[in-house]
């Protein structure tokens, strides 16, 4: 079970797509995503800081296909150009989780003991804290701004990846196999990397992708506090914390950038479930 | 397996649970010690000499090393004070007092509207695993799981409050004073935090059932002919009941961290407002002090849901 | 949005006066204007919405604008102003008179006592200016600068020694510093933050941080018949909108300084009054001068060349405020018209200019500014214009004090701050504190022109208004032709309350006072 290849060949992954529909939509859409996020400048109509004092809080018109927001910019424009700020958001996020939690879940899990035990303890208390209130109190102290962050948003997060590193490489440990290098005399590092880091990849796939759908929150949450993103910049977030300004004028303003959230969240989950089933050997049955 | 007297579980589990609380305000505190700049300029104001700097730096103990001020801090911490707000004076402890009841209100509400509706919607999806009512409860789960909070407590406050005005928008009010008052407050915030907590228990409780009824036990309970309804009830409920509190009690962390972020939308004046505000006008003292005063809580009620479930399930060591 | 980086607002004419009560006739509804006529019921609790926490209850430490609603109701002042034109008229002191231009003599009212008992008399007045005047944490020492010794000339009777004459200082004794506090309760408990005790219509009840301060009328108030409110409960909402929505949820009965964009909410809201009239507030970037980019003249008056303030009011101030082309609003009576024509909104002469000054190929600079959604709207509208002009402009933001301290304090962060000044009481203030050498919001405190410290002294020196209009007209000049700033536009003053709500006048300060406040049955 926990020997299954890593590289798939194209067709087994064309397969477990055709027999998850949900992933498969999911995947579409993170792709779209993706594309909107490179090209942006190309698909979208206008400038997302493109103003226009005669025409504020516009409803939807033909040359405005989502309105336009309190300075006359085209929303649907700002939402395309959201897309960048969140992808570079979500991946910087769990770049920065990912950076920290694999060595140190690694190191725990192989060296055990007492090593094992500190870890373990600080990851303990890492996870105590409600994460949001973490993350805002090392942006304050990094400094507000998108960037710093999402940084604290992984620093956040990064003991949930510890902890699934530590516990995968405790049984791999015990493996013959890793076991059987060690009698050979490889180093620690060479084991590390040759065996037992590959048997963790799996469920850390599955997790990295549930949480960039946590970090995307997480960045709407912070920017929309006043924390996160800074203008002219567009961020779905910071797009809500302006609508929330209007709310009595212009409800509408609020719906897509919320949906677009929504969306992409719901994208990363649905996808990171069904990569869950199929992948992680321990919650098989569920 | 001998079972241990309930003073010495709550005994052992309180020492597992002080090093974490320990290591909690070493981590805060050296966090916010990152904090660039001197915040003896900014707490100055118009016009400082340096000898006013100089001052202001001894009146907070700024010019101490490093250990010596978190020592000096965790000291009076322990003594139950966590020293002065830098910007309005106020001593943190009473900041917390006053609003952290607001907060714990949300909190509570939301986890009683979470276990009201999840918990039938996690039945219901058990029974007939594969069925309708199994995938309309996973997909909206799935919803509740993505939605980010505060756009949920916009779309509510625009519903209920603007056009309905069935309930308050904004603010809170204190449940010793005004209880109906108080919790109609707190309703539209705590409904718009419940929906992350309806799905994860109605998922929770879906796999714990299922788990259930796929063992060998009740498989043979079926073969002696009860029905599968019949079944859950008299024995599926009663052990997942360990399950259920393990979520719940896991939630209280998720949801004190979604009313910080809701409580902006709301206007109330809980933890959110508290640490939100001290964040960016970087009031460390304020700022540490919330932070520590959520983790204690989230500890306690780890505490007392693990011992909660040794109670219900005597197998389990707490 | 509150303003730190000053707590006052200045002194307006009669011809404001004038423009005042034009808008507010037009805006108050008609159910208000009838209620002149009805006779003001005593009892009732005023619940309002309050925008910030105040800084300190005690006047003479505390540093925010935001807070003299708070401090008006439990402090009375030794002047007070006239809403319409805020000339200084007598208050605790009944009347005042200069003997010579360097001493002021003051007459103060028998009777009057503080909330703790205690008489209000000519040593209690010389406890509190010298207080105001030296206390190590006086935040208002500035205002008496000019104050060289208050003597006690008499049981009811002060006189001011004067360093050099100084025509503002009655209007300056009708905000912080003329506002008397209980000597009594100073020397008890050396520190009045949190339990003020004033002689004003209002006793001090309750402060909650962040959350609600409760005052209770003065039964011994010296005001026959006043207050006619048995209480005011200030809920502390900081989000304007949120507060607002309390308002007309029938939550909180009054809010003040909503930012004009909400005109179109209370439009709908039929069932509340609206308050509008002109204020002094002026949104503007102050710039450090002291430092490249801005130490090259050419680059300042590009900046303002860049600025199309038509534009910025609309987008900004939903229209309902004014474009400004100096520190001072177009009805002001030191205002010059000849001024007002220096920045014609031109981003072709801006681009020269930057050229000119070697920024050919365009200036990228770092501003400061504010996070709440007010500013940040300021700053796209800004980031957006300049941009034309060949300016490329990012903003660092903090807390309304960080980001001040970091851009007027020593560490001389950003090239320029976007934030606002309030006004003083007597225009001259506004102009010796942003433009004197040593000035705290000189930022760079960067040279000025000598004739431009002369000018300010001369509108100081003199009672008389027509020399004081001309000093005034070369200190404005001299101030835009050096593009020491780049103002940007005045507030209008807008405030909602629900019907029931009787009496309240708006002022030119835009700082309520509730004294004549009543509430209908």
């Amino acid at each position: 079970m926990s020997d299954v290849s890593i590289q798939r060949p194209p067709h087994v992954i064309r397969r477990w797509l055709a027999s998850h529909i949900a992933a498969t939509i999911a995947l579409l859409v993170l792709t779209f995503l993706v594309v909107l996020a490179v090209a942006a400048p190309v698909i979208a109509p206008y400038a997302p800081t493109a103003q226009d004092a005669n025409n504020m809080l516009s409803p939807p018109t033909n040359l405005h296909w989502l309105g336009t927001d309190d300075l006359g910019r085209d929303i649907l424009s700002r939402l395309i150009y959201g897309a960048p700020t969140t992808v570079y958001a979500c991946l910087l996020a769990v770049g920065v989780a990912l950076l920290i939690g694999l060595p140190v879940g690694l190191i725990a899990g192989f060296f055990g003991g007492k090593v094992d035990a500190v870890i373990s303890r600080v990851i303990d208390t890492f996870l105590a804290f409600p994460a949001i209130v973490l993350a805002i109190a090392v942006t304050s102290a990094l400094g507000i701004g998108l960037t710093n962050s999402m940084i604290s948003v992984g620093i956040v997060f990064f003991p949930q990846l510890a902890r699934l590193v530590r516990a995968r490489t405790l049984i791999v440990r015990q493996d013959l196999y890793v076991e059987a290098a060690r009698c050979f005399g490889a180093s620690s590092l060479h084991i590390l990397w040759r065996h037992v880091l590959p048997n963790t990849i799996q469920p850390v796939i599955v997790q990295v992708t549930l949480l960039l759908g946590t970090a995307l929150l997480a960045e709407a949450s912070l920017s929309f506090l006043g924390l996160g993103i800074q203008p002219p910049n567009p961020s779905w977030g910071a797009m809500l914390a302006r609508a929330y300004q209007y709310m009595e004028i212009a409800p509408e303003q609020m719906y897509s950038p919320g949906l677009a959230i929504l969306i992409t969240a719901l994208a990363f989950n649905t996808l990171g479930e069904s990569l869950r089933v199929s992948l992680d050997p321990t919650s098989r049955g569920r | 397996m001998a079972r241990r007297s309930t003073t010495r579980i709550i005994g052992g589990r309180l020492l597992q649970a002080l090093p974490v609380i320990f290591l909690a305000t070493f981590i805060v505190f050296s966090i916010l010690k990152l904090i660039p700049g001197d915040i003896a300029v900014t707490l100055a104001g118009d016009n400082a000499t340096d000898a006013r700097l100089d001052e202001i730096r001894a009146l907070y103990g700024l010019d101490q090393p490093f250990f010596v001020q978190y020592g000096a801090w965790l000291w009076k911490a322990v003594q139950g004070d966590l020293s002065r707000s830098l910007l309005s004076g106020e001593p943190v402890i009473a900041a917390i007092a006053r609003q952290f009841p607001n907060t714990l209100l949300i909190v509570f509400i939301a986890i009683i509207i979470s276990l009201t509706v999840g918990v039938p919607l996690g039945i219901a999806a058990a029974i007939k695993p594969g069925g309708v009512i199994d995938r309309l409860v996973t997909f909206v789960s799935s919803l509740g799981i993505a939605t980010p909070y505060f756009w949920l407590g916009m779309l509510l406050v625009d519903l209920f409050a603007l056009r309905l005005n069935w309930l308050p928008a904004t603010g809170a009010k204190s449940l010793s004073v005004a209880p109906l008052d108080a919790i109609q407050h707190a309703i539209l915030p705590a409904m718009a935090i419940a929906a992350g907590g309806i799905a994860a228990i109605s998922r929770q409780l879906r796999a714990s059932l299922m788990d259930i009824l796929s063992s060998q036990f009740v498989r043979t309970l079926t073969a002696k002919g009860l029905s599968p309804s019949a079944i859950l009830w008299k024995h599926g409920l009663k052990n997942v009941g360990v399950n259920l509190l393990t979520v719940t009690g896991l939630l209280v962390n998720n949801m004190l961290a979604a009313t910080v972020v809701v409580e902006a939308v709301f206007a109330i004046p809980g933890m959110g407002n508290l640490i939100v505000r001290a964040a960016i006008q970087r009031d460390l003292p304020m700022v540490q002090g919330v932070i520590f005063a959520m983790v204690i809580v989230v500890i306690l009620v780890n505490l007392i849901t693990d011992l909660l479930c040794a109670t219900i399930d005597p197998r389990i060591e707490a | 949005m509150t303003d730190s980086t000053d707590p006052r607002r200045l002194a307006l004419s009669r011809r404001d006066a004038l423009a005042l009560l034009g808008g507010a006739g037009i805006a108050l509804s008609s159910s208000s204007l009838a209620s002149a006529q009805e006779r003001p019921r005593r009892g009732g609790v005023l619940k309002i919405s309050a925008a910030a926490n105040p800084s300190s209850l005690d006047p003479a430490t505390g540093g925010a604008g935001s807070d003299h609603t708070f401090l008006y109701t439990m402090y009375d002042t030794l002047t007070e102003w006239d809403y319409a034109t805020l000339a200084p008229k007598p208050g605790l002191a009944e009347s005042w008179s200069y003997s010579d231009p360097q001493t002021l003599v003051l007459n103060i009212r028998g009777g009057v006592t503080f909330h703790d008992g205690t008489k209000l008399d000519a040593e209690a007045v010389k406890f509190n200016l010298d207080r105001n005047k030296t206390d190590k944490r006086s935040n208002i020492k500035a205002d008496l600068v000019a104050v060289s010794s208050v003597d006690v000339t008499g049981p009811q009777q002060v006189t001011l020694k004067l360093a050099n004459p100084d025509s503002a200082l009655p209007g300056i004794l009708s905000d912080r510093a003329g506002m008397m506090v209980s000597p009594a309760a100073v020397k008890a408990k050396d520190n009045l933050d949190r339990t003020p005790v004033g002689c004003g219509a209002y006793t001090f009840v309750s402060w909650n941080d962040n959350d609600r301060i409760v005052v209770k009328r003065n039964d011994k108030y010296w005001r026959e018949g006043k207050p006619y409110l048995d209480g005011i409960e200030f809920a502390i909402i900081p989000e304007l909108t949120t507060g607002l929505r309390s308002v007309i949820a029938g939550q909180n009965d009054f809010i003040y300084s909503l930012p004009p964009r909400q005109k179109a909410i209370l439009d709908r809201a039929k069932s509340l009054q609206i308050v509008t009239g002109p204020t002094v507030y002026c949104v503007q970037l102050y710039l450090n001068w002291a430092r490249p980019p801005f130490d090259n003249i050419k680059v300042r008056q590009a900046l303002n060349f860049a600025i199309d303030r038509e534009t910025f009011v609309r987008a900004a101030f939903a229209g309902i405020g004014e474009p400004a082309r100096m520190n001072l609003p177009s009805s002001h009576w030191a205002y010059d018209k000849a001024i007002a024509g220096l920045y014609p909104y031109d981003p072709e002469k801006a681009k020269k200019l930057l050229a000119e000054a070697g920024h050919a190929n365009g200036l990228s600079i770092e501003f400061g500014g504010y996070t709440d959604q007010d500013s940040v709207q300021r700053q796209e509208i800004l980031i957006e214009q300049l941009r034309k002009a060949g300016f490329n402009i990012r903003f660092g933001n903090g807390s309304i004090a960080e980001a001040s301290a970091a851009f007027f304090g020593a560490e001389k962060k950003y090239a320029a701050l976007l934030s606002a000044w309030t006004g003083r009481p007597d225009p001259s203030l506004t102009y010796s504190l942003m433009y004197s050498k040593d000035a705290y919001y000189n930022a760079g405190r960067g040279e000025v022109p000598a004739e431009l410290t002369a000018a300010i002294k001369d509108s100081r020196s003199s009672e008389d208004q027509d020399t004081r209009r001309k000093a005034f007209a070369t200190v404005q000049r001299l101030v835009m032709e050096n593009a020491f700033v780049a103002p940007l536009a005045f507030q209008f003053e807008l405030d909602a309350m629900s019907a029931k709500v009787k009496g309240f006048r708006p002022n030119l300060l835009g700082k309520p006072k509730y004294e004549d406040v009543w509430l209908q049955g």
